[in-house]
């Protein structure tokens, strides 16, 4: 397959010093690290039915060793984490390849772009008093306020506060994580504050989501959560003019002033 | 710099969710879960999320310990092993094996959990075992 | 830039349920009157939508207390009563 010399082509020459696919290993598609010195791996590439943040994987990589060169295998939604990650400096563009397939194919094109599961059709009880994860935010608005909040209180209740939204998150890179810190949303206190550990998720997701689906994916409780961002990067688009995940131009949640002032990283090394 | 990704199962509970670590020269770096395991099908609670965290923990005891005097004074294996042998040895003797009670937890692996009640049924011979979800 | 902030924050609480509670002004400490009037309109509106539905610890205590779709509501403010007093 071209994917597979093209591979092969870049670490023989250099252009990368390793590259992150998938492989089948013990009868899962797993992520794999292919190197030169063992470049005949490169034939088991495959492009996987399931998806995992290769571009966090990347940054960790980047945050050991900050001069490394990485490919990666890049669906839309990578590309898409990738272009954010680069505008607040966690990566270099010049030290990524990407190969780019397509999404994986689909029926069910209407959740989202890409969909390699079957989106669970709600149950019964939760269409009932919850919210269908399959709806989009113009569906949502159908309902008057106090339904709105009793449905979405009945989701936020469930949360077991796993972390498993933002440790999965290709974009959530911060080093002190408000939703673990002692002075705001602290740790260890369950159930959760709802809504307040969502909402702040939320904001801090407006102008960084790019709709890849892994938060979803990744909670227990079904809560959700690619609604919920969807509906705050419409506000972004609609009140800042600022489509995420797509330019190249600064974002408007910089911290101080105009320039984006998140060191680049690496901060530190493996220590953590 | 090697870059591997090691499939297992979570140390913690009876659950057995799929984990993927991501180890980077060497050294567990961060835990994923699996997406295609059959138990979680790639969600973990928050002790599976942070497995990695007690393997390099600066917190880890790297020498036995011995209370001497109301202090931890460390010591080397052969002298921790010995002491606590023939402390036992003696408790045994003089008060029977079921004077000695074990008792494991759910912030140790599975595997640590099996060798304590394996060590307290066939070693010391008393059936007192249980866990801290119990009491 | 603040309006933008406010306004984002005021869209992504109505769509959570809580429209109406956030309000944006500009007041200079000179402005005595306005200020006033602003304060009293705004107290007035807020006395008006009522108590926020999720006051007190948590909101799971509260929560029961909200009306739920369907008419079950009953049963699961029962259950959600009973987990609030668990813990």
């Amino acid at each position: 397959m071209e994917m597979i010399a093209e591979v092969k082509q870049w670490l023989e020459e250099g252009t990368v010093d390793l590259f992150i696919g998938y492989k089948m290993a013990m009868g899962h598609p797993l992520p794999h690290c292919f190197v030169k010195e063992k470049i005949e791996e490169v034939d088991d590439l495959i492009i996987g039915t399931s998806r995992y943040a290769l571009e966090k994987i990347a940054t960790h990589i980047t945050a050991a060793k900050p001069d490394i060169k990485i490919g990666l295998l890049a669906r839309d939604c990578n590309q898409r984490a990738l272009a954010v990650l680069y505008i607040w400096n966690q990566l270099k563009p010049d030290q990524i390849r990407t190969v780019n397939v397509n999404c994986c194919p689909s029926n069910l094109k209407e959740h989202g772009d890409c969909s390699y599961l079957e989106p669970e059709t709600a149950g019964f009880f939760k269409q009932r008093v919850g919210v269908n994860n399959t709806h989009r935010p113009r569906d949502i608005e159908k309902y008057d306020q106090p339904e709105r909040l009793s449905r979405w209180m009945y989701e936020f209740q469930k949360c077991i506060k796993c972390y498993g939204c933002r440790n999965i998150c290709p974009v959530c890179f911060c080093q002190e994580c408000s939703l673990q810190h002692p002075e705001l949303v602290g740790t260890g206190a369950l159930p959760p504050e709802v809504p307040i550990f969502h909402l702040v998720r939320a904001v801090h997701m407006a102008g960084r989501c790019i709709d890849c689906g892994l938060c979803e994916d990744a909670c227990p409780v079904d809560i959700p959560l690619r609604l919920l961002y969807r509906k705050v990067n419409e506000i972004v688009v609609n009140v800042f003019n600022y489509e995420t995940g797509s330019g190249a131009d600064q974002p408007p949640f910089s911290i101080l002033g105009d320039q984006v002032t998140l060191e680049p990283k690496p901060l530190q090394a493996l220590e953590n | 710099m090697k870059v591997k990704f090691i499939p297992s199962i979570c140390s913690y509970c009876g659950t057995g969710c799929g984990v993927l670590f991501e180890v980077i020269d060497g050294k567990i770096n961060s835990t994923l879960p699996m997406k295609t395991h059959p138990v979680n099908e790639g969600k973990l609670c928050i002790k599976g999320w942070n497995l990695h965290e007690h393997v390099n923990s600066f917190m880890r005891l790297k020498q036995p310990l011995v209370k001497t005097f109301g202090r931890f004074i460390k010591t080397d294996w052969d002298e921790a092993i010995r002491l606590t042998a023939d402390r036992f040895r003696e408790i045994i003797e003089k008060y029977g094996p079921d004077a000695v009670g074990v008792l494991v937890s759910a912030k140790i692996t599975n595997e640590e959990n099996y060798l304590a009640q394996k060590f307290a049924r066939a070693v010391i011979g008393t059936n007192n075992v249980d866990h801290c979800a119990r009491l | 830039m603040t309006i933008k902030r406010i306004t984002f924050l005021q869209e992504l609480l109505a769509f959570m349920g809580l429209e109406g509670r956030l309000h944006l002004e500009w007041i200079s400490s000179a402005e005595a009157q306005k200020f006033v009037r602003v304060i009293t309109d705004f107290t007035e509106k807020i006395r008006m939508l009522g108590p926020n539905p999720l006051s007190g610890c948590n909101g799971i205590a509260n929560a029961a207390e909200l009306e739920t779709v369907g008419g079950f509501g009953k049963s699961q403010s029962i259950q959600q009563k009973r987990l609030a007093n668990s813990y």
